[in-house]
């Protein structure tokens, strides 16, 4: 032991000097190395870790809405049917409403015309007979040259016309 | 016959040769009130100093968004606590090591690759001595000093058995050197297991042989440093006074890699020590 500390001059000056040294480092890299530098990474690894927490929140917050709104528009796509066929129905109700009326329209015209015609036809029947009264008068007036006297003809007149 | 030292000092720093010898201790350099101040002392002061700037620059500069400096060392820190987690075996006592351990190492790295700038080693003074010129370099290589290496091991073999109290308890760690259990519970199983009888003694024996096994350690451990980084520097100044042109660069790298190893290796078996304190009694 005593040649030991002789050859390699061991001392305790020099050694507790070490010591010291050594306690220096370690206190320099304890406080001003690694627990700013542990702190921060952690710090950073708790942030990258809510950060994809966060995305993954976001994206199933997204596939909900996605879901919500296939659903939404599938709604609406059934709705849109209902009215349409409802729409259809109605103008085909409207449709032969109408047609309906029209016909009944169309038949009273055709009544009313053929009405008119049939008045019409009776005022000329009418007229025809008078006028063909008045010319066989006329008529029988040159052929016997004289005027009967208004009482037989007239009764002369209603014979032949009939 | 009466011989004037002073007069004969004088005498031969003028006319004998300069001996330039590797001594196994650091000379003294200077002496403050009866503090001898080493060379190996010196190197080991500017190694404080260069780790002192660094973490005062490098507090400043730690941000959530590493950049340069702080992203070279997060990678060497996550590489550290990856080859740590090996030998501790979980995160969380990595962590509680991590800074003592990361001391150990920057602490032997920056003393090892110190003594291997030029100048150190190379520049001093003369000074006669026993009637021969002495020549005594400024700087030393602070780990090619065995003052250094012994103060660090015993550190560490210290701060190993102080963690060890705290984590496994007084009587627990004093079972570990001086086996009591084993000789109180002989009664009890003696009938059971006759085997005891010859296993526990034993098994008391192994504990008195871990004192030794402890104090070896710090021996191993601060001459294995103190052997390597002073063979070291003694190769490279034997290569360059061969040849100093060329010669001593191949070995000059070779140090530069012997340091990092060293470093390296002194760091892993304190943490090594230190988790083998802390587990619980092994069977």
């Amino acid at each position: 032991m005593e040649s030991l500390i002789k050859t390699f001059h061991l001392d305790w000056r020099l050694f507790l000097a070490q010591v010291v040294n050594f306690a220096i480092v370690f206190g320099v890299l304890y406080w001003f190395a690694f627990k700013p530098l542990a702190k921060v990474m952690a710090e950073r690894s708790g942030k990258i870790a809510k950060s994809l927490d966060d995305a993954k929140k976001v994206e199933e917050k997204l596939a909900e809405t996605e879901k919500d709104y296939n659903r939404q528009m599938a709604e609406a796509k059934k709705q849109a049917n209902l009215i349409l066929e409802k729409a259809a129905r109605e103008a085909d109700s409207r449709k032969a409403g109408m047609v309906a009326r029209a016909k009944e329209e169309i038949g009273q015209i055709i009544n009313q015309e053929k009405e008119k015609m049939q008045a019409e036809k009776r005022e000329t029947l009418k007229e025809i007979k008078k006028e063909t009264a008045e010319l066989v008068i006329l008529t029988v007036e040159k052929i016997l040259g004289e005027k009967v006297d208004a009482k037989k003809d007239k009764e002369m007149i209603k014979k032949i016309i009939r | 016959m009466i011989v004037n030292i002073e007069q004969d000092a004088e005498v031969l720093l003028t006319q004998t040769a300069i001996v330039t010898e590797h001594t196994l201790y650091a000379e003294q350099v200077y002496k403050i009130g009866g503090f001898p101040i080493t060379n190996s002392l010196l190197n080991t002061w500017l190694a404080v100093l260069a780790v002192a700037v660094f973490g005062l620059y490098f507090r400043t500069k730690i941000k959530l968004i590493p950049r340069g400096v702080q992203n070279f060392l997060e990678a060497v820190v996550e590489a550290l606590l990856d080859v740590f987690d090996s030998v501790t075996g979980s995160r969380a006592k990595t962590f509680k090591f991590f800074p003592f351990i990361f001391s150990f190492f920057v602490f032997i790295l920056i003393n090892n690759w110190l003594g291997l700038l030029p100048g150190i080693g190379s520049i001093g003074q003369v000074v006669a001595e026993n009637g021969e010129k002495l020549f005594i370099p400024f700087f030393r290589g602070g780990t090619a000093d065995l003052n250094t290496t012994f103060a660090l091991a015993v550190i560490g073999v210290a701060a190993s058995h102080i963690f060890g109290i705290t984590a496994v308890g007084g009587w627990n760690y004093f079972n570990k050197f001086i086996n009591l259990k084993v000789l109180f519970e002989m009664p009890k199983k003696i009938f059971k297991e006759p085997a005891v009888l010859i296993v526990n003694p034993i098994k008391f024996f192994v504990g008195l042989l871990e004192i030794i096994s402890e104090l070896a350690k710090i021996a191993s451990l601060s001459f294995r440093l103190f052997g390597n980084i002073f063979a070291g520097e003694v190769l490279v100044a034997a290569t360059a006074a061969i040849l100093a042109y060329g010669l001593p660069i191949p070995f000059m790298f070779l140090e530069v890699m012997v340091g990092a190893i060293q470093a390296l290796i002194f760091a892993m078996l304190i943490l090594t020590y230190l988790t083998m304190m802390t587990a619980a009694e092994e069977h």
